[in-house]
């Protein structure tokens, strides 16, 4: 069905999708690219805080059907165990790299998400999902005139020996982070505290921001217990809770030349791992 | 707008809408992973359903009515400053709904940031787009771009002027940066001109806008700030 001429066309179409620095060859041997490169190369790229970009219009937009449903078949597996939202933002806003975190509708990659975990934690196989693809697509061909594709299960599976975390039985009628009060120990830090956030070479996952990293703040308020995201996102349900903080930083020390005047503040939350003391 | 000049028989319900009739390749790959995670026992229909049902009820309303609320009852106020969690009860939202242990990616930890005359605050999550959906629905389509979230924790006065919103030296703008497990929502200062007001006629005034940080509440103001919508291709029928 699909002919020589239409490959040709659709491979043309990726060959001008650029996901590199035009300045460094694509495909460079070790001795072209420099550190800050691969560090830029490296870095997750749901952070974008700080990046250098011009006033675009303002738009709200209705939600499409299949963005609510996704929303929802997210929130309905990790209600049920198969995995806990942290694990969802890693895959679904940094796994997919840069040219999928940019190039496709953002519930796209909350999907893309879903189909990842599925397979990689063996619920689902790659023929499995392909073929559902095929049939699916299949069920509605040409226009729907009207019609809305709905999703047409064979059965109902048991789910009695399906493998569920600990976490969505043990954090019912508690919550999360309550689930995880008390098991951090003594916190290190106070409020009023002076911190410095630590300059670490996070690879795969992390939620700090690069644009605090290095920068000094004050203890805002003592957060909660959790086991940090750059564990948690990797459903490690062994991983050690820590004390997390809210952070308070003065704009003009995150950012040089800051134009605004200078009391002006931000915040943000941070697990103790990141976070130094300030010896005064 | 005219749409004569096609020639295929599509339903005219909507002119203003993209003429895309087949089936998109967001809706098959959805349908395909519901129906396997149905036919593996993954969750059931009726769980779905459930969750669906809980998605389909959010909104700004309960924050709205929570801030009116606090503006008209110092007690109340005193509450939602200290145990925001608790002062959602009073507005009908239960942070553990509908699973018992929250709605999973807002988790249950809600603060409410009070603006005062000398200190602002505006919300964001630069690293996705994290917000009180529980008590505030779902975010707007800007707060979770890319330009958004690059722009505000950098030039706040800036992006806030093209919202409309001027702040003068003296008030000390706070960008909150919710990329973890807690969830923020701004309690602005209620506005003059609505002495003697109701909670109905004040919740009115608290747009969603207000409450994120792009706008404040003004009597006669019902609105959010930018009227773009963007038309869904199918959107949601409930
Ligand atoms: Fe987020």
């Amino acid at each position: 069905m699909v002919t020589a001429a239409e490959r040709a066309e659709q491979i043309a179409l990726v060959s001008r999708l650029k996901t590199f620095y035009p300045e460094v060859a694509e495909w460079p041997t070790p001795d072209e690219i420099t550190h800050d490169h691969w560090l830029a190369y490296m870095k997750t790229p749901h952070d974008v805080g700080g990046e250098l970009d011009y006033p675009h219009p303002y738009e709200n937009k209705e939600e499409e059907e299949w963005e609510l449903m996704t929303y929802v078949l997210c929130e309905v597996l990790a209600w049920r165990g198969i995995w806990v939202s942290e694990e969802r933002r890693r895959i679904g806003n940094v796994d997919v790299g840069r040219s999928i975190y940019l190039g496709v509708p953002y519930y796209s990659r909350w999907l893309w998400s879903v189909g990842r975990i599925l397979i990689e934690k063996k619920y689902i196989d790659w023929a499995e999902l392909t073929d559902r693809l095929a049939e699916v697509k299949k069920r509605y061909p040409g226009a729907l005139n009207g019609r809305r594709p709905e999703a047409q299960p064979k059965f109902a599976g048991d789910g009695s020996a399906v493998k569920r975390n600990k976490h969505h039985i043990r954090a019912v009628g508690v919550g999360d982070p309550q689930v995880f009060a008390g098991t951090a120990g003594k916190a290190k830090f106070k409020l009023g505290d002076r911190v410095r956030v630590r300059d670490l070479p996070a690879m795969f996952y992390t939620r700090t921001p690069e644009y605090v990293r290095g920068a000094e703040g004050v203890i805002a308020e003592l957060a909660y217990e959790s086991p940090a995201p750059e564990d948690e996102t990797w459903d490690r349900e062994d991983a050690k809770s820590e004390w997390f903080y809210i952070v308070r930083f003065r704009q003009s020390d995150l950012w040089d030349n800051y134009t605004g005047p200078n009391n002006d503040t931000l915040q943000t939350e941070l697990p103790e791992r990141w976070l130094e003391a300030i010896n005064v | 707008m005219s749409n004569s000049d096609h020639d295929h028989d599509h339903d005219h319900d909507h002119p203003h809408k993209p003429m895309v009739d087949e089936i998109t390749d967001f809706e098959v790959l959805e349908i395909a992973l519901r129906e396997l995670c149905i036919e593996k026992g993954l969750f059931t229909a009726d769980e779905h359903r459930v969750f669906t049902e809980y998605a389909e009820q959010i909104g700004p309303t309960p924050a709205a009515r929570l801030v009116a609320k606090a503006w008209l009852d110092p007690e109340f106020k005193k509450l939602a400053q200290t145990d925001a969690i608790a002062a959602s009860k009073a507005v009908g939202v239960d942070w553990l709904d509908p699973t018992g242990f929250g709605a999973p990616s807002d988790f249950v930890a809600f603060k409410i940031l009070e603006d005062t005359p000398t200190l602002h605050h505006v919300i964001v999550c630069a690293l996705c787009s994290c917000y009180p959906r529980p008590i505030l629905g779902n975010s707007p389509e800007w707060y979770r771009t890319p330009n958004y979230r690059r722009r505000i924790v950098r030039w706040p006065r800036q992006v806030l002027s093209e919202f409309g919103l001027q702040l003068s030296e003296g008030v000390e703008v706070r960008v909150e940066d919710s990329n973890q497990k807690h969830r923020f929502m701004v309690m602005p200062m209620r506005p003059s001109g609505t002495e003697g007001w109701t909670e109905d006629q004040l919740a009115e005034i608290i747009t969603r806008d207000c409450l994120i940080g792009v706008a404040l509440p003004k009597p006669g103001v019902t609105n959010n700030v930018t009227p773009l919508v963007r038309p869904a291709i199918r959107g949601v029928t409930a």
